[in-house]
């Protein structure tokens, strides 16, 4: 049976760079944004709604076992607005996913970039901004 | 030539064409060309043209808009994507003021323990309404519609309004509270002049959670500068959370060829879960 992804292609690294945070709707402290995961593997599933879509992958991890990693994107309006529809990912899709692990759930993430079959990079509207600035800066 | 004129006088109509095409193959109607509005001869918005103006002389404020914030391209992943735009002052609405916001030590404490917290607190996470005047700079859409009477501010954000009355009457005396209050306007000029009471005890005017309280008396001022932009100083004074009166000035892009989509937070919210486990 020809596996649905390629054997180690899901790991979890604590990068020495920095990743910027990033912002949606709320403000993503959820997710650790010094953290990187890259995910290649099969869409099992888009969830196209509100306040934000979600796409579901099926990998094999650095075990070797099958498990389903959920990650986050910008809300389907953002997404529309930068040329995305709702059939961009569809089940079945083979994709690579690069993003940040939520603190508290091994298998959620939020989305930093996407590359569909073909290696097309798709927007995920992570933005490089603007931590909450230091203490020091607010006034009396 | 005079053989070309009736060439030349097609190519708004081609132009027209061309912009409008796009659409087919879009959802709704993202890119289906917005009537009625200035343009230069590429077909584009002309952005610097004068302000609108009502049949009775006021500047007219009617549009969609979005914080006036540049698209920039991230490389960083090797492939150079456009990000998503966000107002600064989504973070903290005091980041332009040197020295930031004039907490009181109630509202320093607050906004530190609700930072701290990483925003988990925050009524937008929670999917509640976009309040304002923070409402000016969250990310989504919000469309102006004006009459003599009155302004209405639709909000893609659960599909949400905002009443401003233009009619004379005055703020409302020991008002119920609500997440937008009670907003009356005025001209001074070109500019609107909103005044707001009647907030709510509990808001948050940026995701760092700043305070704005009930004693809150929220003055907007909008000037449509142009065609494209629109800058609008927010001057809150809040004796309870801020030492003194303060104002900031944001600016916002008028968005053209797209429509409002509206956002219903509640639809599949799933965030709230990932700060709590």
């Amino acid at each position: 049976m020809k596996p649905t992804s390629s054997p180690i292609s899901a790991f979890v690294a604590l990068c020495l760079v920095m990743v910027p945070a990033v912002w949606a709707h709320h403000s993503q402290s959820e997710y650790d944004s010094r953290k990187k995961v890259e995910v290649e593997g099969t869409v099992s599933k888009v969830e196209w709604k509100s306040p934000h879509a979600w796409i579901h992958v099926d990998v094999i991890n650095d075990k070797g076992e099958k498990m389903n990693w959920h990650f986050e994107l910008p809300s389907p309006n953002t997404l529309m607005r930068r040329g995305w529809t709702r059939d961009s990912l569809k089940p079945g899709d083979r994709i690579k996913v690069t993003g940040s692990p939520a603190r508290n759930y091994p298998d959620i993430g939020i989305a930093t970039a996407i590359k569909d079959s073909s290696g097309k990079a798709l927007f995920t509207g992570v933005t490089e901004v603007y931590e909450p600035e230091p203490e020091s800066k607010g006034a009396k | 030539m005079k053989t070309n004129a009736p060439i030349k006088a097609l190519w708004p109509a081609v132009l027209l064409l061309a912009l409008a095409t796009p659409a087919a193959g879009l959802a709704q109607w993202l890119g289906y060309p917005t009537p009625g509005i200035p343009r230069l001869p590429s077909g584009a918005p002309d952005l610097k043209a004068p302000a609108p103006r009502t049949p009775d002389g006021k500047p007219d404020l009617s549009g969609m808009w979005f914080a006036n914030v540049p698209s920039r391209d991230n490389c960083r992943t090797g492939d150079c994507i456009q990000e998503e735009r966000m107002a600064r002052e989504q973070i903290n609405i005091g980041t332009k003021l040197p020295g930031g916001l004039p907490y009181t030590e109630w509202s320093k404490e607050q906004m530190k323990t609700r930072r701290a917290n990483g925003g988990r607190e925050d009524p937008h996470t929670y999917c509640m309404p976009p309040n304002f005047p923070r409402a000016w700079t969250l990310p989504q859409y919000m469309r102006i519609l004006q009459t003599p009477s009155e302004m209405v501010v639709l909000h893609e954000f659960n599909e949400a309004y905002r009443e401003v009355y233009l009619d004379g009457r005055p703020l409302p005396k020991n008002p119920n509270p609500t997440w937008n209050g009670y907003s009356t306007g005025h001209w001074e000029g070109d500019t609107l002049v909103i005044e707001t009471n009647g907030i709510r005890d509990d808001m948050w005017l940026d995701i760092q959670g700043s305070p704005v309280t009930e004693s809150a008396r929220v003055t907007e001022k909008l000037k449509r500068v142009n065609f494209g932009l629109m800058q609008i100083e927010i001057a809150v004074d809040d004796p309870k959370a801020y030492t003194k009166p303060w104002s900031v000035t944001i600016e916002m892009a008028v968005q053209v060829d797209t429509q409002m989509l509206g956002e219903i937070c509640n639809d599949n919210e799933q965030d709230v879960k990932l700060y709590k486990k």
